[in-house]
């Protein structure tokens, strides 16, 4: 690690990060391959046709537990909107997509980022939610079927937001794949992406920099 | 070969069960210890190991007579089928032939989207094996130009089995004999049915009929929208991103570490 990289994620959060994502590829795995008739040769892959449902349904419960962790975490710091520099950078699109001059400056996570974690949290929890009740079927015919559009129409919002966040999370935005490897950043992408943050942590010195010491507040070692 | 269904006349049924009986011998059925509910209708629904049940009704007519009615309750084989809609691996499925809905047991994952699916209520679950099972028309018999168990064992002639238009023909001579209140059900369902009745009274005298059986709503808004719209959907993210990539390009920090570094050097 080299001096003065700046720590963006504690261990915790990427292990949590990590199961959530890769519990998530393989529902969408999965679920393609019994979505999709051409698909299912992805059952034949994993050992047998059943298996795609078996592979489904428990990647399911570790996807659950991963969200409530994840909505647990990140819920105060990502769950609440702040005006109004979050409605102005709505309004600038992030910078995303044409020249802005004066952006409002973004804290830990960004508007987009705050809508992503929302999407995941709302959707993430109908996936779970309809999931469960389509495993167990103890609802009326009435009812039960309905829970498939919901689940459908789910995993069209999660599927699509997916691509973005791998986008934005690698080639997009460079610099901020680390955050959820190392959990190291560098101070430059730190300033373009999280002005705000980096200052307010840095003026309280809650900020951590590798080969510096924590300026107060010892808590943690 | 030409399209063939299976004509169930009730005012020819007896309810002798013979077909009852023969479904579960062909298709080596084991019994199951049922409970006497003070009716022959026995067992009381569809199960696992009984693709079709003679329901018995009693109704009373204007002049306080009470009838017997009887319903042969099996797999409707649905021309739009909700249950093959349904299934993701394709265990249940048409015959291209005889168009109805056969059923590749080893490809059945028990998923039971088909059992949610279903307007008659027709597939059913067995824990045991993790499987859903409906009547298949006795496709294996069919094929080899054998009528179905249900249709060789019927004594009185209320079960028949042969070309559709034919069997049309025979259903309309019959409601026309009968007159009052009889009447086809499944020619205008869900595409045509090919399990048909003559039906006696009028469909809504039959208990657990469904009057108005169509794939269900969320069905189609699954599987017609919802399925193409998941990969439109990616694709837009996948073709946009690249788009931004070219146009806009990625979002990169400033190099000459303006401002950051003389701040970092703190
Ligand atoms: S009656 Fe139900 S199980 Fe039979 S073909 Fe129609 S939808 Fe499928
Ligand atoms: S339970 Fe079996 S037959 Fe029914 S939808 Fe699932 S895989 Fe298909
Ligand atoms: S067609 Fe065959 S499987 Fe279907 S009810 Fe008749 S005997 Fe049973």
């Amino acid at each position: 690690m080299k001096k003065g990289m700046i720590k963006a994620t504690d261990a915790f959060e990427r292990v949590v990060h990590w199961s959530l994502a890769l519990s998530c590829i393989l529902l969408f795995v999965t679920g393609l391959g019994m979505m999709f008739h051409s698909f299912n040769f992805i059952g034949n892959v994993m050992g047998g046709l059943r298996s795609l449902k078996y592979v489904h349904n428990f990647g399911g419960l570790v996807f659950a537990v991963s969200l409530v962790l994840a909505v647990r975490m990140w819920w105060h710091e990502a769950g609440k909107f702040e005006m109004p520099e979050d409605l102005e950078w709505m309004k600038a699109a992030g910078g995303y997509l044409w020249h802005v001059d004066n952006m409002p400056e973004v804290g830990k996570y960004n508007p987009g980022q705050k809508a992503f974690f929302l999407a995941v949290a709302v959707f993430g929890a109908v996936m779970v939610f309809t999931g469960l009740l389509m495993w167990f079927q103890p609802l009326s015919p009435g009812l039960l079927i309905l829970m498939y559009p919901l689940h459908a129409l789910g995993f069209v919002v999660l599927f699509a937001f997916f691509f973005v966040h791998l986008y934005l999370g690698t080639v997009g935005s460079p610099g901020s794949a680390p955050a959820m490897f190392s959990g190291w950043v560098t101070r430059a992408w730190a300033k373009k992406q999280h002005p705000k943050w980096l200052r307010e942590t840095e003026e309280s010195g809650s900020l951590e920099v590798y080969g510096e010491e924590k300026k107060e507040a010892h808590s943690a070692h | 070969m030409a399209e063939k269904i299976k004509l169930y006349d009730d005012s020819k049924c007896t309810a002798c069960r013979g077909c009852q009986l023969a479904c579960k011998q062909w298709n080596g059925l084991k019994a199951k210890q049922t409970k006497n509910l003070g009716t022959y209708q026995n067992p009381p629904t569809l199960q696992a190991n009984t693709y079709m049940i003679i329901r018995f009704q009693d109704v009373e007519d204007d002049k306080g007579n009470v009838k017997w009615l009887f319903r042969k309750d099996a797999c409707m084989h649905c021309t739009d089928a909700a249950c093959v809609q349904a299934c993701p691996t394709s265990a249940l499925r048409y015959n291209k032939e005889f168009r109805i809905v056969g059923k590749d047991l080893d490809r059945c994952i028990g998923c039971k989207n088909c059992v949610a699916a279903c307007p008659f209520e027709v597939p059913k679950y067995d824990h045991e094996t993790d499987k859903v099972y409906k009547c298949d028309m006795c496709e294996s018999r069919i094929v080899n130009n054998m009528i179905p168990a249900c249709v060789k064992a019927c004594p009185t002639g209320a079960l028949q089995w042969g070309d559709k238009d034919v069997m049309m023909k025979a259903a309309a001579k019959r409601v026309k004999e009968l007159g009052g209140d009889a009447n086809i059900y499944g020619d205008k369902v869900v595409g045509g049915t090919h399990l048909m009745y003559v039906l006696k009274e009028k469909p809504s005298v039959y208990a657990g009929l469904n009057q108005n059986p169509h794939v269900p709503y969320s069905v189609l808004l699954w599987k017609n929208l919802l399925k193409p719209l998941s990969l439109l959907a990616a694709g837009g993210v996948i073709g946009g991103s690249f788009l931004h990539y070219i146009i806009h390009g990625p979002k990169t920090p400033d190099e000459d570490g303006q401002g950051s570094q003389a701040e970092g050097g703190k």
